[in-house]
Formats: C-alpha cells, structure tokens, sequence
C-alpha cells in the first residue's frame, strides 16, 4: 500500500533534514505504528504521504500513485485524520461532514452514523466552533472516514482525548482494520502502538532506528529485563537491570551476593523501555 | 456538482460571519447618507454660460439695466479652460444632430456676473459671458451647467437658444430666469431648445446618482480583493485548506467557489445602492454583467496575492498599497481638472469610466465589451497563476 525508499525532507529546503533518508514499506491491510517523541518527523513524514508537503526526495509510492506526481483523484482512496483538528467552525457538525463527502467521487458513509460512533449524536446541529477541542479532534477523526478509505492517514488520533474517549476511538480503528483498511498511524503513546499496530517504527530525530512488531521487540528485549527488589541497610530498594549488559550482570551477582532480596523476576519490557533502551531517548 | 455544493458551503460560512454583513451594512448606510445627506441639485452652485448674439451696444444695455435693478452684480474678469472634447448637439424639435471635435486646450477670459435673488440679495447663480457658441456649448459640455445663446432679430424681439444635457427637467424652471425681464410664458413661446451630449459619456449625473458609479467600482474592486483575501485567511487559520486539498476536488474549485461568494455580496450590496437611487436608467443586464466580470478579476487578483503570504499582517503591505493605487481614479472621477493620462492605467480606471457610462444608460457598448473581455480574460489568468500557487502551497 506504501512504499517509501530514501525519503528526506527538509523545511527550509536545505541540509537541515527533518526527515532523513527514510525506508519503510507498509503492507495492505496492515496498521504501522510511526512511535517517536514529538518533533520527530512523524507528521511530516504523514505530510509526504499525504502530499500536502512537496515531494523533495526519494521515492515514495503512496496506494499505487507516485508521489512525485499530482493525481486528485487517488484521495478518493484516502482519509486524514489531523493531528489538529481543523473543520469549519461555522458550520455544523452534520454540515462539515456533509460538504465534505460532497467533495469525492465515489459512494460515502451516511454522516449521522459517523457522528454517532464517535459520540457526537445529539450534537448534529450544532456549529463546530461551539465545540470542545476533544469533540473538534472527534469531528476531524470521523470526517477522516466519509469516503470509507482504503489507506487511512491517523496523526495522534487520541492524543488530548479523555480516557473515555480515547478507548473509543481505538475501537473504531481496530474495527477499521478488521474491515481491511490499512493505516499509517502517528503516535507519541506507546500503548496506541502497542495495541493497535502490527508493526511499529521507531522514529527520532527525522530518522527510523527500527521497524519490528511490538511481539518481537518484546521478545527481543523484554525477558532481559530483572526487576529486583531488595533490602540493604534497613531500606528496600527496587532496581530494574538489563541482563544483556556487563555492568548490569555484576550489579545483579553484587545484589544477590550482599543483600537481602524480596522478590526478582524476568519481567517483559514496555515498548516504552524498549524506545529508551534503543534510542536511548524518552517517548515525550 | 461539486462546485455548486462548494458554492453552497462557502456561502453558509460567509453568510455566518462578518464580513458578508459589514458590507451590505456599507451599503444600507451609503444609502442613507445619499438619500438624506446629498441634494441631488443644489441651486447654490448654478453656474450659467450665456453668449448674446446681438450688437454689443444692445447686450450692454440689458446688462446695465439688470445692474441697475439689482439683478446682477459684474465680478472680476473669470478665465476659464475649455478642455478638449467631442460632441454633438440635438435640437429637441427638428432632430438635427450636429457633432464637434475640439482637440485643442483652450482658455478664455469671460466677463463675469452674480445673479442674485431680489428678494434677499444673496447670491444665485454665477454668469459667465462668452462671446461665441461654440464655447458656451463646449462649457456646457464638459461641466455639465446650462448655456444659452441669447439673440435678438430686427423687431428687438428675444430668442433663446438653450444647451441643456437632457435630464434636468426641473432645473427647467430655473433657466427661465436666466437673466431677465420676461415671463416665463414668453420665453417658453421663443425658446429653441438644444441637447449637448458629450461623446463616450452622455447624460450627466445629480450629485445623488455621481457618488454611484464610485460605490458600485469600489464595491467590486476593492472588497472583491480584499474581502476574498479575508476568507482565504480565514481558512488558512481554521486549517481547513489542508482538509480540501486531502480531497479529489480540484483546487480551482475552491478557489472560484470563493470567487462566486464574493460576486454575490457584491452584486447584493451594489443593487442596494444602484436600484433606489438609479431606478430605471441603467441598462441592468449590462450593469450586472460588468459587475460580476470586475468583481471576478479583482478577487482573482486577490488570491493571487493571499497565494504569497501565509497570514494577513504579512499581506497587509501589499493589500493596502494596491487598495491606494486601485482608489486614485476617484480622485480624477471627482476632480475633472485632475485627468493624468498615466491614470489611465489604473485598472479601476476603464471601470469608472464603463459604470458611469452604464449606469446613466448610456453605456459605450464598444467599450463596455472591450474591457468586460479584458477583465474577463485577465481574472482568468489571474485565477489560473492563483490556482498553481495555491497548489504548491495549500498546506501551509
Ligand atoms: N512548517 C514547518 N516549518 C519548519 N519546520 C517544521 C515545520 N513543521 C515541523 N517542523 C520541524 O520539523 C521537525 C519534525 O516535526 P514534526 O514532523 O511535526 O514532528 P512530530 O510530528 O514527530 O512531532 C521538527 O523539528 C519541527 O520543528
Ligand atoms: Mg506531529
């Protein structure tokens, strides 16, 4: 459905990349996880997707359309979601979705059911701009699937959402990838990808440091984790300890040589660790 | 389909907001001040142009007689300019047209004269005293005021010969009393009326309708520029012309959706003004045709421009520089002596000049379709380097 080689991009149309010489290849039906802290290059990297930014380099191949050339009509097979919400707060809800399906080529999804299964029932007739910034996300995310796309385009779509909400929404996308749809999803919240996706990338600093599914990256580096707990001079300590590294191994043969320990397990790693562990950077 | 629904949507949005508003309120008020505030012939400027055909010594002895009842009051000496102009002369009664063509700028020195109102003493009317026709004619012409040719055959009778521009009915009965001694009725039973009509521009305009052909232009001119750069901002801020361009709908289609918006606020707005105060003149097919054509131009125009700057205080130099550079017409639409001929070049120029012409209804046909077509292919290219623009740059 995606096949990206070599993509760099840069803003300011110069050697400052905020997307580096990136590689990945997504598959139809699968949901990939883009996970990297903010400023990564994630959304630019959905921008180059989507064309909204300017293909610069590389070559990128996005539901059987090349990049380097404009064809409309290929978003008759595409939905965004924006990572800001952004609809007409002068018209109502049902009317936002209503112009908008107006705009493709082919059959679309009733917008009163649209409206409903993201919980904005009740709130057809009322004018966007009255709108919370949750319910805006809401209104932007359901409009996202009006021309029931094949290739759909998620910028954070729970990011700033209640709980609530966000358990919401991660149905609807799970119901969406049981349909077949393939996704590019963009997150900073390693439970979205961990949850959602068949397959995650590890982004930081414009560049991909990985590209695994969320089971192996587990397996990889999750039983090489000991959590020990232990009690040394009348105090209990807790200390979590990588048993691939030298330094680590001694900490652990210390500990158990001189002090009391409580409770010690293999424990498996969130891809939240695994992140820090392989970029040595934290998902914020 | 598409364009129409797009249409549709985009009128919603300007019809919720403030901008759609402002401007019929522009013009609800203009209206007002027009209607209430402007006299549409105010006898205090009356300026009459008068040759007398007859032997010197026979004109003075008029003169000095009206000096002597108080009539009249000689001034200092008045040069006037007589402008190059082209126009021909009807009499009402026989239907012969004559045409002339002046080439050359001309001054003269005319004697002149205050006529004033017996009764207070104040000042009527200034009289300027020419001494052949066709330049009272060519005064009447280009200032739009009343001339006449004041004769007098063998039996010492009067005979007056009026150059009027046609419309003004009732200043009729102020010409009656153009100088003199005569009842109305006399005069009437000698007058020989003639119609001078400047060539290009005809009918002359009452104050009420001159500020007309100003509004209309400004109104499709002006806000179609500026008011269609607001709603691209407006857009741009809400993010929603990221929205659009993730659709299959073509961005031209947007953007002349906009355009169609903008056509219609200014067709709304300008009939508030041109219907009560115009009424039957105008030839309205025409009027609203060069209307809408302006009024696309100019909002191609200003997308063009809202194509370059990604928010309205980085556009607002330009905006404001073109607004000044479109609005110097006026100047010379209301000060006639002010007619540069690099003026001309200004393309709110030519649309002065054709709402004048159509507004009056008699509109240079020629010219009217002349430019209707410049404009039209112009806001087309316009449209079209806007469209590419906004291509590359619709996700910023
Ligand atoms: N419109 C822009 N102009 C210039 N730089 C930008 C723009 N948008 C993002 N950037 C820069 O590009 C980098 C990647 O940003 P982005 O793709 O938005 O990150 P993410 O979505 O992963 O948080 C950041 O350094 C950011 O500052
Ligand atoms: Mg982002």
């Amino acid at each position: 459905m995606i096949s990206v080689k070599n993509l760099s991009y840069s803003y300011s149309n110069d050697e400052k990349l905020a997307v580096k010489n990136i590689s990945f290849e997504i598959s139809k039906g699968e949901t990939f996880g883009f996970l990297g802290p903010s400023g990564a290059g994630k959304s630019t990297t959905q921008g180059i997707l989507t064309g909204l930014l300017k293909h610069q380099m590389g070559d990128v191949m996005v539901a059987g359309y090349d990049m380097k050339k404009v064809q409309n009509e290929r978003f008759n097979k595409i939905g965004v979601s924006f990572e800001q919400s952004n609809v007409y707060s002068k018209l109502t809800a049902l009317e936002n979705l209503k112009y908008y399906a107006d705009l493709f080529d082919g059959p679309t999804r009733d917008p009163h059911e649209l409206l409903k299964i993201v919980g904005l029932d009740g709130r057809e007739n009322d004018r966007a701009g009255e709108f919370s910034k949750g319910m805006k996300h809401r209104l932007t995310f359901a409009r996202s699937m009006i021309n029931n796309p094949e290739l759909w385009f998620l910028d954070e779509p729970t990011t700033g959402l209640d709980p609530a909400i966000a358990a919401t929404i991660k149905d609807i996308i799970r119901a969406e990838k049981a349909k077949g749809t393939t996704s590019f999803l963009t997150t900073h919240n390693m439970y979205i990808a961990d949850e959602l996706c068949d397959r995650v990338a590890f982004i930081i600093d414009g560049e991909i440091k990985l590209i695994d599914t969320p089971k192996s990256l587990k397996q990889k580096y999750g039983k090489k984790l000991v959590e020990v707990e232990y009690v040394k001079e009348g105090q209990l300590y807790k200390e979590t300890l990588k048993t691939v590294e030298d330094a680590d191994r001694q900490k652990i043969a210390d500990i158990v040589k001189s002090y009391d320990i409580q409770t010690m397990h293999s424990k498996e790693a969130t891809l939240e660790e695994i992140f820090i562990q392989v970029t040595g950077r934290e998902l914020i | 389909m598409k364009l129409l629904s797009s249409y549709l949507k985009e009128m919603k949005i300007a019809s919720r907001g403030f901008y759609f508003y402002i401007e019929i309120f522009v013009a609800i008020i203009l209206l007002l001040v027009i209607l209430v505030g402007v006299d549409p012939n105010p006898d205090s400027k009356m300026v009459e142009y008068i040759y007398y055909d007859m032997p010197e010594e026979v004109y003075e002895f008029i003169i000095d007689k009206d000096i002597k009842e108080g009539k009249i009051r000689q001034i200092d000496d008045t040069e006037l300019e007589l402008k190059p102009v082209e126009f021909e002369v009807s009499n009402k009664e026989s239907g012969e047209i004559i045409s002339y063509t002046y080439e050359e700028k001309k001054t003269v020195l005319s004697k002149t004269y205050q006529k004033l109102n017996p009764d207070t003493g104040k000042v009527k009317s200034t009289i300027y005293i020419l001494d052949n026709e066709e330049d009272i004619q060519r005064l009447s012409v280009t200032t739009g005021d009343i001339a006449a040719t004041i004769t007098a055959n063998e039996e010492g009778e009067f005979s007056y010969r009026y150059f009027l521009q046609g419309y003004e009915k009732e200043r009729f009965s102020n010409i009656l009393y153009i100088l003199h001694t005569y009842s109305p009725d006399e005069v009437d039973a000698q007058r020989d009326l003639q119609v001078v009509r400047e060539i290009g521009v005809t009918e002359r305009m009452n104050n009420q309708e001159a500020v007309v052909p100003v509004f209309v232009t400004f109104a499709g001119a002006l806000m179609g520029f500026f008011i269609i750069m607001s709603y691209i901002y407006l857009d741009k801020d809400e993010g929603v012309i990221s929205a659009f361009a993730v659709t299959p709908s073509a961005v031209w289609k947007y953007l002349l959706s906009k355009t169609f918006v903008i056509i219609t606020t200014v067709v709304i707005s300008s009939s508030i003004i041109v219907i009560p105060i115009m009424r039957l003149k105008p030839n309205y097919l025409l009027f609203y045709m060069f209307l809408m054509i302006i009024t696309y131009a100019f909002a191609a125009l200003g997308l063009l421009v809202a194509s370059f700057f990604d928010s309205i205080s980085k556009a607002f130099g330009v905006l404001y520089l073109t607004m000044i550079a479109l609005m110097l017409p006026a100047f010379s639409y209301y000060i006639s002596s002010f007619d540069p001929l690099w003026l001309r070049f200004f393309p709110t120029y030519p649309v002065l000049q054709g709402f004048k012409g159509i507004l009056v209804g008699q509109a240079d046909l020629a010219y009217v379709l002349t430019y209707s077509l410049v404009f039209l292919v112009a806001g087309t290219l316009l449209l079209a380097l806007a469209n590419i623009r906004f291509k590359k740059s619709l996700s910023v």
